[in-house]
């Protein structure tokens, strides 16, 4: 667990640290015992370690135990054994097996998921335990599931034995509000972007599913540098993460070019506008001076901002020095904002094979409908949309997703040489297992939607590419169905396929989903005020035109199925929605807002 | 005449500059998704650089390993000079070579350069260079006698030709190498990175209205090398001198590293005079490679986070007698040049320890050990390389973490991806205690990592140990790091650097040294001592 995979995060910083693994190397102890690749047991289990491992869970007075073997996913009965053992001995005892956190292949992932596991397991479970009995307590009634990292709902129990399923859940929830989106819009490619105080961050949704990745990393060292955490393979909504929200300070580098962000001013003492003694300019700064946000209706006016502030931070730290206007200067906070994430965006699409010009975007999160609109226009992206609810996604997302189970199976080789009958055996035992987990928990069978997937690559290639496999028992007849398959996607995401060299199966996967429960939208709690939409205009800065006379409309009153014609400002509690020129604006029935970027 | 000068404000050129390094971002991302090659994915043993028209260099991808730093422009230029001068360039040209001293210093590093036209201009080049699979000749290693052992050589031609393929360049290369499929796949996977990087300039220049890169690439590489050289006048003026030894073949013929590094005013001149003659091992490094590995500590060092642009390597001048170990001539072999490279920190360092003690690091448990397997397995012929690191040096106010990669940046294989692909088991694999140089901050730990052929087979071996008979060395009062040990069991003689069999049923176990330590051991902090006896690092 120490020596990891022994890459530095980044080749210039000679001061860089890695991270601690989370299990010191004074509580973790072998034991003698050999599994090869294949299964086949070489060497027993050494019971003399194994007591002297439970004497020392004894000294120690340890809560939880992870068990990583070699080969374990090949094999899984020696893992299986420790953990009777130990589970025997301390019936209190959390245990981790590997082979059923991850039971993939690489030995350093797969034990650095398991102790992450077995590192939170003791704090989850009494967590979980309490908000299920304390919920029972105040009459909930209801079935009580819980979001996993992958956009999918599983059970309190399920999330007990493996909490370290429930990294990232609040985002992913974000992302299935996204796919829920993307089938009211008609969208099957979207792009979601969500901004806030410190932060953006983007994700895909292909084909209407949210595009995955089994590549995360918790506890950063770096939080924006890949490769400084300790990795967990398990599946994630795919997200890229860059140091870019409204809290972002803007400064002057050694090279005396305009940077923004990682660094934030967060909101104590937060952007200089807060008037809380913030002295860098911010994002939000930048913004309040072009007009973008309004210095009286910031959250819905329950926070007064200070343009004055605002103008001399960045006239102190960056016009000033640079010899511009102030104008000039916001109006580079707020591109370089956007670029960076059109840039990480970019970059992002190509790493999934897709090509960037074709996605449009959706816009969540308090910042993320005053950059939209710009990200969205430098991607080249045909829409926009900003739904309505867009400050709660998240939640809205656990609503919309299925209860679902996944089962991994790692098993690598050529198509050629398959042998198709142990390919249906483990297909067929993963099947059943998600079968009876849904079932347990009342989804009937003609409401279980089963996707055998499969991961495939070239022979010595290291990407692999998902496939769906055909249903039913699998046989050499399949061959060429499969490999047709694997080549057509192959040839989407890279635009060429490569005959004469083998093609290789690594991880098959079985996904058993429950119904995806479906709600309406409707807009119900409006209070209609005002009966104008329009509330006025103001002087707005926009790159084309400097400084003009924007029309700013209440979103809670704007008129439905009408297009009018950007640039607009429209205005909300939780966000501004600042659209450029070159754009038409539509707002449907329950007020989501469509922009067309002409 | 040019037109008058495009001026950039400070926001604008900060734009288009992170588009710059955006776009060979999304080139390296297309390489490296569809690469074959282990160490060009896993390890980003590659470096996709947009240049201007006259070959300086623009933007670097941001992720590649330092040991190209530097090359592709001085491949452009000389293609420029030697082979194919400006008007020889027609739209949907590549040109291609692995010629080791226009390249990376050895064969298996493929060089691909694309022109890129605006409006029928030609206005600038872009080029990969990538660690193919294979070029052909003996295995991958120091046991090749000279050059023309270590494959096949392809001067700079035109593998394409206004978009037409050389059928002929290609038949040639399919012919010579072990793994055609693969290495050819790897080629257009580069060319595939050049137009990628193509199409994304031009949507850049149609957007920004930019005829031509000239005036940008003039601003880019003034304020770099502007930068550079503020860092660099800083340092004091002097000369700072240093030597150090390193195995050779472990066997009574050891390389010696001399290194004169002279810092005056913003520009610094390092001189390798007095370093040892070229090997007969194929460890020698050409003075592109040296100048690469030679350039990457003392960036570190002294500007760490100034983008790679032909500014940046401006006020650096590298200099060696010709025909020594560190500036190799013809015919001598070089496939394991990088051994000889990524010691070239340590020299560096070392001298700079006397000018700037704050700024470097003591001595790695590096260079990164090399082993390559080659044989059959169910029936299949294969090439499996995998790599090990030692400690890492002690840096000012910090510990050297454990086995951790440096100057190159390569990952290890799993275990059982590396018993899954080959018929060996591993026997052991752990942490090396008390092998660490002891120090006011103590260098990382080493690492035992042993594996037994199980199959009917011998295999071919191909191993690059260091620091067998050397050793990583402590600086300024820290203790130097624990040698490695490449021991055989059952016992016999058994080479640290070159070619051998492993029969089976033996086995083999690699010692990798441990890292040097920094500042005097009597000023370690008494609760990082009980921490390593915690941890059993130490005693």
């Amino acid at each position: 667990m120490e020596i990891a995979r022994e890459l530095r995060y980044d080749i210039y910083d000679l001061f860089l640290t890695m991270p601690e693994p989370l299990i010191a190397r004074n509580l973790r102890y072998g034991v003698e015992e050999r599994v090869t690749n294949k299964g086949k047991v070489l060497t027993e289990i050494n019971q003399d370690d194994l007591n002297k491992i439970a004497s020392q869970i004894e000294d120690e007075n340890l809560e939880s135990v992870g068990v990583c073997l070699l080969n374990s996913f090949a094999n899984v009965s020696h893992e299986e054994k420790v953990g009777q053992f130990l589970q025997e001995k301390f019936p209190n005892l959390a245990v981790s097996l590997s082979s059923k956190i991850m039971p993939e292949i690489r030995e350093y992932e797969r034990s650095s998921a398991t102790a992450m596991n077995a590192y939170v397991q003791p704090l989850t479970s009494s967590y979980l335990n309490k908000l299920k009995t304390e919920l029972v307590k105040k009459g909930f009634g209801g079935k009580l599931n819980i979001m996993i990292s992958s956009g999918r709902l599983t059970t309190i129990d399920e999330a007990i034995k493996t909490p370290i399923h429930l990294l990232e859940s609040g985002p992913a929830g974000g992302s299935m509000a996204g796919v829920f989106y993307g089938k009211l819009f008609n969208e099957k490619n979207l792009l979601c972007f969500d901004m806030g105080g410190t932060t953006a961050k983007a994700s895909l949704i292909h084909n209407g599913a949210p595009e995955i990745t089994n590549h995360f990393e918790a506890a950063r060292v770096k939080r924006f540098k890949k490769g400084s955490g300790l990795p967990v393979r398990i599946p994630v909504i795919d997200m890229i993460e860059i140091g870019a929200g409204g809290g972002s300070i803007a400064r002057l580098n050694s090279l005396n070019l305009l940077t923004v962000g990682p660094e934030s001013a967060s909101s104590q003492p937060g952007p200089a506008c807060y008037n809380l003694g913030g002295e860098y300019p911010t994002v939000t700064d930048a913004d309040l001076v072009l007009g973008y946000l309004n210095a009286d209706y910031f959250l819905g006016g329950t926070m007064q901002l200070n343009i004055e502030q605002a103008r001399k931070a960045i006239d102190k730290h960056l016009a000033g020095p640079l010899g511009i206007s102030i104008e000039e200067a916001a109006m580079g906070i707020h591109k370089i904002v956007n670029e960076n994430m059109a840039n990480a965006a970019r970059v992002h699409i190509l790493e999934k094979g897709m090509d960037p010009r074709h996605f449009s975007m959706i816009g969540f999160g308090g910042a993320g409908p005053v950059h939209a609109f710009g990200v969205a226009k430098l991607i080249n992206s045909p829409n926009l949309y900003i739904p309505v609810g867009a400050g709660v996604a998240s939640a809205l997302g656990f609503l919309v997703s299925p209860i679902a189970s996944e089962k991994i199976h790692s098993h690598i080789s050529n198509l050629a040489d398959m042998d198709w009958k142990e390919v249906n055996d483990f297909l067929d035992n993963m099947q059943s297992e998600g079968k009876r987990f849904l079932k347990k928990y009342g989804n009937k069978n003609s409401s279980i939607h089963i996707d055998r997937i499969v991961d495939m690559r070239y022979e010595g290639q290291g990407h692999e590419i998902t496939i769906h496999l055909p249903e039913g028992p699998l046989s050499e007849k399949h061959l060429s169905e499969i490999k047709d398959r694997f080549q057509k996607e192959y040839t989407f995401k890279y635009n060429r396929s490569i005959e004469g060299i083998e093609i290789q199966t690594v991880t098959w996967r079985v996904q058993v989903k429950g119904e995806i429960p479906s709600i309406d939208v409707v807009q119900k709690d409006i209070t209609y005020k005002n009966s104008t939409p329009l509330k006025g205009t103001r002087k707005v800065f926009f790159e084309e035109t400097g400084y003009l006379d924007c029309p700013v409309y209440d979103r809670y009153n704007f008129e439905k199925n009408v297009t009018l014609l950007g640039p607009m400002i429209i205005e909300e509690k939780e966000s501004t929605t600042v659209i450029g020129i070159n754009s038409e604006v539509e707002v449907d029935t329950i007020g989501n807002i469509k922009i067309k970027l002409l | 005449m040019r037109k008058t000068k495009t001026k950039f404000d400070s926001i604008s050129l900060s734009i288009l500059w992170a588009r710059l390094i955006s776009i060979v971002d999304e080139a390296g991302t297309t390489l490296q998704r569809t690469s074959f090659s282990t160490v060009t994915r896993e390890s980003n043993d590659f470096a996709v650089v947009l240049m201007d028209r006259d070959g300086r260099s623009i933007a670097q991808s941001s992720i590649s390993v330092p040991s190209f730093l530097g090359v592709l422009p001085i491949l452009t230029k000389a293609l420029l000079k030697d082979y194919f001068s400006h008007d020889a360039w027609e739209e949907g040209d590549v040109v291609m070579t692995n010629d080791p001293w226009l390249c990376a210093g050895h064969k298996p590093d493929i060089g691909i350069v694309s022109p890129i036209f605006h409006q029928n201009e030609l206005i600038g080049f872009i080029g990969t260079i990538a660690h193919s699979p294979d070029m052909g000749g003996v295995l991958w290693g120091a046991g090749s006698r000279d050059l023309y052992e270590e494959g096949l050589m392809v001067p700079p031609t035109k593998l394409m030709q206004a978009g037409v393929p050389n059928l002929t360049l290609f038949n040639i290369l399919e012919a010579n190498v072990r793994a055609p499929m693969q290495t050819i796949g790897d080629i257009k996977a580069q060319i595939a990175a050049n137009d990628q990087g193509i199409r994304s300039l031009a949507k850049l220049m149609e957007e920004n209205n930019l005829t031509d890169l000239q005036d940008l690439a003039d601003v880019i590489i003034d304020n770099t090398e502007e930068s550079m050289r503020k860092a660099l006048a800083a340092a004091p003026d002097g000369t700072f001198t240093y030597s150090y030894d390193t195995d050779g073949d472990g066997k009574g013929n050891p390389c010696h590293f001399e290194i004169a590094i002279e810092i005056q005013g913003d520009e610094i001149l390092v001189d390798y005079a007095g370093t040892s003659d070229a090997h007969p091992l194929s460890i020698n490094a050409v003075l592109n490679y040296t100048f690469a590995y030679t350039a990457y500590p003392i960036k570190c060092a002294f500007n760490p986070e100034i983008p790679n642009n032909d500014g940046a390597f401006y006020p650096i001048k590298v200099i060696a007698p010709e025909g020594c170990l560190v500036n190799a001539q013809k015919p001598v072999p070089l496939g394991a040049r990088n051994i000889t490279g990524n010691m070239l920190h340590s020299v560096v360092f070392g001298a700079l320890a006397k000018v700037i003690p704050n700024k470097i690091q003591a001595d790695c448990g590096s260079a990164c050990w090399c082993i390559v397997l080659n044989g059959t397995h169910h029936g299949n012929e294969f090439v499996e390389y995998f790599f090990l690191n030692g400690g890492y040096g002690a840096r000012p106010q910090l510990d050297g973490p454990h086995c951790l990669s440096f100057p190159t940046n390569v990952a290890n294989v799993p275990i059982e991806v590396l018993e899954n692909d080959v018929p060996i088991l591993v026997t052991q694999k752990a942490l090396v205690n008390n092998s660490a140089g002891n120090g006011q901050y103590r260098g990382g730990l080493g690492q035992i990592f042993g594996f037994k052929n199980i199959g009917e087979k011998d295999l071919n071996i191909s191993i690059l140990a260091e620091k067998t008979v050397s050793n990583a060395k402590g600086l300024l009062g820290g203790e130097d790091g624990a040698q490695g040990k490449v021991e055989i069991i059952p016992h016999r003689d058994f080479p640290s650097k070159g070619l051998d069999k492993l029969k089976p049923g033996e086995e083999l176990i690699l010692t990798l040294p441990g890292g040097a330590g920094y500042g005097p051991p009597s000023k370690r902090d008494k609760t990082l001592i009980e921490r390593d006896r915690l941890l059993k690092y130490i005693d």
